[in-house]
């Protein structure tokens, strides 16, 4: 309960800032300004650019993680021998330190001499500046990001694939059906309600990014590459607005909030 | 869908190769001298090995307080997690229907849904009246309000596993409740409380957001000093490479030992059990 309080607290002392004044720099004490930070903030283009940014990062994060985790999961879900070596080895980079990942990829990524544009340039790829446009910037922190994920997707599907029972597989095989059919059919359906669980974790952690956005491109160039999320920071700890940084966070609870519950509805689905 | 054989191998393989080529291709950078780190096409075994990028990170001033204060942290931290989570865990698992429990648990997953920026940003500008800015203590104390959820529920689905009939049988025979819960309940979650403290350990070793915002310094922690490799303007890469090969491999060695528990905590929390 004490350390329950830690978070909660802090929380609601949060919104408490949002309606003042406070800002770093200045020793003037705090005033009470309603939602005057709200107000700005929501005025501000970089609320929308930012929010609009951080949207595209889970869209885009959500449609390369799902397939790929559910792939992995029906090749592990076949017994393979070493099945178990496989999955000992993939869910490894979700265990690892998001900022050294970073750091890992960033000399990767690298324009001149990045182990990925040498082997882009083995089947004819030009040389992409990764960090320098934002559309490339956000697919290697897409890149990045899906390395730590999918196994994280992979797991979760592999559990509710294991939860199918196998005899309705033996029924749809007695009928007749192609293997194609008894995914799309059969198995697909079932593990919708994961999926789904899946998803609204996910998007909670789009929204959560920071670690590595933080080390491969700082939100930059400009802030093409900066989510709602590290915006928050930015406000806060390089603009100094704390209380608008405060008014931001209130907005991003916001709208994990309907997320949030979404999982909880979902995961009840889930037995 | 049956996925043939031969396609899921394919496809299993070269998955694997993609997981840790990072890996592979860190740890060999942070071998290399400034030459073959620099060329193409790139070295991939042919080069002599070097400590140099080592041996500068260890001589770096801060280097071995910071890396004492990870430890120190994450240890702290861990320890409270495990002694507040499993009584927690024991009463949630225990006692199926209690007043507020419902609100109880959707305060606990709130935790892990809400961005940490949304609760570190408030968390900051308290500290500076708490003197709490910059303080080992307090970041012991962050970090396990941020962890103690994800203990609680991963203890849970323990505790939940050991048979009732056991404790009865006990209470038969006279044992108390303190007694009882430790002689009896903890031993036979200590696997349980193992896996526990390493996925938790390892949430805090990671833990950068935090830190970056709260710490100065005095209680600076190790991935601060791993994201202050890319700052300044000139990346040399050996250094970094050594810099991530130290914050990885004890994670990778790891995960090696704990093999039997992680499925099941790395899934947990996620859905109700």
């Amino acid at each position: 309960m004490v350390l329950g309080a830690i978070i909660l607290i802090p929380f609601i002392y949060g919104i408490y800032i949002s309606f003042q004044d406070i800002n770093l720099a200045s020793f003037l004490p705090p005033q009470f300004v309603g939602f005057q930070n709200y107000s700005t903030v929501l005025a501000a283009s970089e609320t929308w650019s930012t929010f609009r940014i951080t949207m595209a990062i889970t869209v885009f994060g959500l449609i390369i993680q799902l397939p790929l985790g559910i792939l992995l999961a029906l090749a592990l879900h076949e017994n393979l021998k070493g099945t178990k070596i496989f999955r000992s080895i993939l869910i490894t980079p979700m265990l690892l330190m998001p900022v050294a990942v970073g750091l890992t990829y960033r000399f990767m990524f690298d324009t001149d001499l990045g182990v990925i544009n040498w082997a882009l340039g083995l089947v004819d790829i030009d040389r992409v500046n990764w960090l320098g446009s934002q559309t490339s910037a956000l697919l290697a922190i897409i890149i990045v990001d899906s390395w730590q994920s999918v196994p994280f997707v992979m797991l979760l599907a592999l559990a509710a694939l294991t939860a199918v029972s196998p005899s309705l597989y033996e029924a749809a095989k007695v009928d007749g059906a192609a293997s194609r059919q008894i995914f799309w059919r059969i198995t697909l359906p079932l593990i919708t309600p994961t999926l789904l669980v899946i998803t609204m974790i996910k998007i909670m952690d789009f929204l959560k990014l920071f670690d590595t956005l933080f080390i491969l491109t700082r939100g930059g160039p400009g802030n093409a590459t900066t989510t709602l999320g590290l915006w928050t920071y930015k406000t806060g700890f390089i603009f100094l607005e704390l209380s608008q940084a405060a008014a931001l966070g209130v907005i991003v609870a916001l709208i994990t909030m309907p997320v949030y519950f979404l999982w909880r509805k979902a995961s009840k689905g889930v037995r | 869908m049956k996925l043939n054989r031969l396609s899921s191998y394919l496809l299993l393989t070269f998955a694997s190769l993609l997981a840790l080529f990072p890996l592979f291709w860190t740890v060999s950078t942070s071998i290399k001298n400034r030459v073959d780190t620099y060329t193409l096409p790139p070295k991939f075994f042919s080069f002599t090995p070097t400590l140099k990028n080592y041996i500068s990170l260890f001589e770096l001033e801060q280097f071995w307080q910071i890396a004492l204060n990870s430890i120190v942290i994450t240890l702290g931290s861990t320890a409270i997690c495990l002694v507040v989570g499993s009584l927690a865990a024991y009463a949630f698992a225990r006692k199926p229907r209690f007043k507020g429990r419902g609100s109880l648990e959707g305060l606990m997953i709130a935790v892990r849904a809400l961005p940490g920026i949304v609760v570190i940003l408030p968390i900051f500008k308290l500290s500076s009246y708490l003197g709490m800015y910059d303080s080992k203590v307090a970041l012991v104390l962050i970090y396990a309000g941020f962890n103690l959820p994800f203990a609680i529920w991963l203890l849970m689905s323990f505790f939940e596993q050991i048979p009732v009939e056991i404790e009865e049988s006990a209470r038969v025979d006279g044992a108390s409740n303190v007694r009882m819960f430790s002689q009896i309940i903890l031993p036979l979650a200590a696997p349980g409380l193992v896996a526990t403290g390493i996925f938790v350990s390892l949430l805090s070793w990671n833990e950068f957001l935090i830190p970056v915002i709260m710490a100065g310094e005095n209680a600076k922690t190790f991935p601060v000093l791993v994201a202050s490799f890319i700052s300044n303007r000139t990346l040399d890469w050996g250094p970094m490479a050594a810099a991530a090969t130290v914050a990885l491999l004890p994670i990778v060695l790891l995960t090696v030992v704990i093999q039997r528990w992680l499925v099941a905590g790395l899934s947990s929390g996620a859905v109700k059990e």
